[in-house]
């Protein structure tokens, strides 16, 4: 096991500097660059951007620049951003922990129910529950995010007044949990909900491919109750493709989302990646694609060793 | 507001509005424009003028003096070490600094004692009082120590000269301010200042509607909600003129545009103030040249042109250009057939470039609208005159100052000799002439003749054709006095030392 996360770890490196070369070639042949801002910029003549161009560093060929960026990696040094000269890491690490906690209480809320929702419909299949909860999850899917997110604050932070409508804490209560849970419910919750409608539908096909499995027929002409049939036979082999997916679904935890942060005021990742997009800030943007290929990389290797740990057909080697 | 400051520098910002405002709250300049376009007084003791000794007679010598009694927030003094250190950062070719505009005429930097400066300029240029109403000065005594001012620490945790101290910073969300109680105009009338990031204008909106936030800056309530937001009690929506005019920009470099009759002709058929009103619900107000009509240079005797497409079809004939098989009008196997381009996912610039295309149809010109990222229009396809037309909002190029060499004088063409941002490629040797000699003129009336005159000639040539002057609705509690809306910055926080809780 060991020497088989080993050489998964191994194998990562070429693949991340993979990732790098095209990440940062796309982004250079992408038209347009960091130098826009200045133009519309009246006092800021051509030769003013020639001259950042020069200080920026953007003045030399892109695999001299890939280079310079490449070996800071090495050295552990993530640049600088362009327009606020700051080290990139820190501008990534301040922004981590809001996107973890939205998207986590997002991801575990819509698992949880979502899952469960998935379970009762392929258990009952065709019932009403399961037409209600099949229905349900069509609308959800169907609706915008900002649709939802701008509701949800019509309805409760300004008729209702119950929440408040946007940002992590009040004015003066950062840091104080019972706020910071106060507005975390409504971003949360409007994110869970496209997030339970996909995983109730993943568990529901899941679990239903399972039940009609020769074997889960065996157990049952064992005569075991349907509740052992469900959680010893059916389970385990229903929820492998689930683990899988939320291998997949991990980066989601680092790169955020992006609507509902910005409809809530959510200081997180999402909206980083957007203002650095909209800023062509080539340092930010590299930093968030190594991050984010650094979390796929893990999130599937993670799902690879549970499997494995949950399925003894699968041999590591 | 919308945006978020990323850089707390004064000389290192990049996204005016939003970035003015750490400049605002913890630095200060040698002197402010007030709203009436004046100069006031700041570090300096006054404005130098020709009259009060402070400029020479051939306008070549500036003299500045500076208040004796101004601290740093570390409580080190403010001294004339200070701006020196400014200045020579600013002409420093390794600091990545917005524009030297004004600066790279100084000849000669002189620090007499602490309190006097002499500058000598390489020649005599009116708008170098803008030079540094647009630079707040830095300390020289934490700066000259940094080996990169681009990247030191100091950009995220100034020191400044400023009303406020930066607190805390929670990113993507807000930043606060505690009052600086040593400030030389005296202290601010509040304790604390917190400027929040919102960055859907929307839910912006509605936070100012329910009181989460005293005042809405930029980008202000969005154009179709004025009315309801006049309308609401206890609040004041404040109509602020922004520096900005949009223009239709036409690339003289291309063969379409080449003859100023046609460039005319295609203004004269577009409906401007329809498409004010219908388009931007009347929040801007339609100008017929590069300055807003409450600017004091502007020349009031101009008439708008517009929409006269009758006109604009004689016009055209005149001009031979004739319409062909396929609707579309020719001359010389050119076709007047364009692109219109500017920033993708503006549904009110779209708005205008439908109506635009529909007015130009009429009279047999074919226009197709190709709009991309702002990244992409405002690089290289338009600092290079690679399209054909723009839909831009511009102000002038020195501050407010009404000069505007950069935009229409000939040697200022970047696609052709580098320099410059005369990005419609216009050439016209007496606007050249009335462009050198404006910059020289001491006296205010001798100006205003000269840039009324140079108002006359583009209105006639429309290298650009003027739309509207930008306007942008903020909206405060009534019980926040002193703020004062001021079109000779794009600051809204520009007076923030006065702001008081009635």
């Amino acid at each position: 096991m060991l020497s088989y996360i080993t050489r998964r770890l191994l194998q990562s490196v070429p693949l991340l500097v993979g990732v790098s070369i095209i990440g940062f070639g796309l982004m250079h042949l992408a038209p347009g660059g960091p130098l826009a801002v200045y133009t519309l910029n009246p006092t800021i003549t051509n030769q003013d951007i020639e001259r950042i161009r020069l200080v920026l560093g953007l003045d030399q060929p892109v695999h001299i620049q890939y280079l310079k960026w490449a070996a800071g990696m090495f050295t552990g040094n993530w640049g600088n951003t362009f327009f606020g000269g700051r080290p990139v890491l820190d501008v990534i690490l301040e922004r981590m922990p809001a996107t973890f906690l939205l998207m986590g209480s997002a991801l575990s809320l819509a698992i949880l129910i979502g899952v469960t929702i998935g379970i009762l419909g392929a258990v009952r299949r065709y019932s009403v529950f399961d037409t209600l909860a099949t229905t349900g999850a069509m609308v959800a899917l169907s609706f915008p995010t900002f649709w939802f997110g701008l509701m949800a604050i019509y309805f409760f932070a300004v008729r209702l007044g119950w929440l408040p409508s946007g940002g992590m804490f009040e004015l003066g209560e950062e840091g104080n949990p019972l706020d910071l849970l106060r507005h975390l419910v409504l971003p949360a919750i409007v994110l869970a909900l496209v997030i339970t409608a996909i995983w109730s539908r993943y568990a529901r096909s899941s679990l239903l491919e399972v039940l009609h499995q020769d074997y889960m027929r065996t157990a049952k002409a064992k005569g075991l109750r349907p509740r052992e049939r469900l959680l010893r036979h059916a389970m385990p082999n229903a929820l492998k493709p689930l683990i899988a997916l939320l291998g997949i679904e991990l980066p989601a935890l680092f790169s955020g989302a992006l609507v509902t942060e910005t409809i809530f005021g959510w200081p997180g990742m999402g909206r980083l990646f957007v203002d650095a997009l909209n800023m062509k800030e080539y340092p930010i943007l590299m930093g968030m694609i190594m991050f984010t290929a650094l979390f796929v990389i893990a999130g599937n290797l993670i799902a690879d060793v549970i499997i494995a740990l949950l399925d003894p057909r699968v041999r590591l080697s | 507001m919308t945006q978020e400051p990323v850089q707390f520098n004064p000389l290192l910002w990049v996204n005016a509005g939003t970035e003015n405002v750490p400049e605002t709250c913890m630095f200060d300049a040698l002197w402010d424009v007030n709203e009436k376009g004046e100069f006031i007084a700041n570090l300096a003791t006054k404005i130098p003028s020709k009259e009060n000794g402070g400029i020479s007679a051939d306008g070549l010598v500036w003299k500045i003096e500076l208040r004796p009694d101004v601290k740093w927030t570390d409580g080190q003094p403010f001294t004339a070490k200070d701006v020196e250190f400014t200045y020579q950062t600013i002409i420093n070719p390794a600091v990545a600094i917005r524009s030297r505009s004004g600066f790279d005429l100084i000849k000669n930097f002189k620090v007499v004692d602490s309190t006097h400066i002499e500058i000598e300029l390489s020649r005599s240029y009116v708008p170098f009082a803008w030079a540094w109403q647009n630079m707040h000065i830095v300390p020289q005594h934490l700066l000259s120590k940094e080996s990169n001012i681009n990247t030191s620490g100091f950009n995220s945790q100034p020191v400044g000269t400023g009303p406020f101290l930066l607190k805390s910073r929670t990113a993507g969300s807000h930043m606060i301010y505690e009052r600086n109680p040593n400030y030389h105009r005296g202290a601010a009338k509040f304790r604390q200042f917190i400027h929040k990031f919102v960055p859907d204008q929307l839910v912006l909106y509605g936070q100012a509607k329910t009181g989460e936030v005293d005042y809405m800056g930029l980008s202000g309530v969005p154009g179709d909600r004025w009315r309801e937001a006049a309308a609401i009690p206890d609040r004041d929506l404040l109509t602020t003129p922004q520096p900005w005019v949009q223009f239709v920009y036409f690339n003289c470099g291309k063969p379409q545009f080449k003859d100023p009759k046609v460039r005319k002709a295609l203004y004269m058929a577009l409906e401007m103030q329809k498409s004010i009103d219908d388009v931007y619900f009347g929040t801007y107000k339609r100008t017929l040249s590069y300055l807003h009509t409450s600017h004091w240079a502007y020349n009031s005797s101009l008439k708008d042109p517009t929409p006269n497409p009758e006109a604009a079809t004689k016009l055209l004939d005149e001009a031979g250009w004739k319409v062909g098989a396929d609707g579309v009008r020719e001359k010389d196997g050119v076709k007047l057939k364009f692109t219109m381009s500017t920033t993708a996912g503006v549904p009110a610039r779209q708005n205008a470039q439908a109506l635009f295309q529909q007015n130009w149809k009429r009279i047999g010109v074919e226009m197709e609208i190709r709009n991309f990222p702002a990244s992409v229009v405002w690089g290289e396809y338009t600092t290079k005159s690679q399209f054909d037309t723009l839909l831009v909002s511009w102000e002038p190029t020195v501050g407010m100052d009404p000069d505007y060499t950069a935009r229409a004088h000939s040697k200022q063409i970047p696609a052709k000799t580098g320099v410059g941002s005369n990005y419609v490629q216009y050439e016209n040797a007496e606007v050249d002439r009335l462009l050198e000699l404006g910059v020289t003129q001491a006296n205010i009336e001798d100006r205003k003749a000269t840039y009324a005159r140079i108002q006359e000639i583009l209105a006639e040539e429309v290298p650009f054709a003027p739309h509207g002057g930008t306007y942008q609705g903020n909206l405060k509690k009534k019980q926040l006095t002193g703020i004062k809306p001021n079109g000779y910055t794009v600051n809204a926080a520009w007076n923030l030392y006065e702001w008081a809780w009635a």
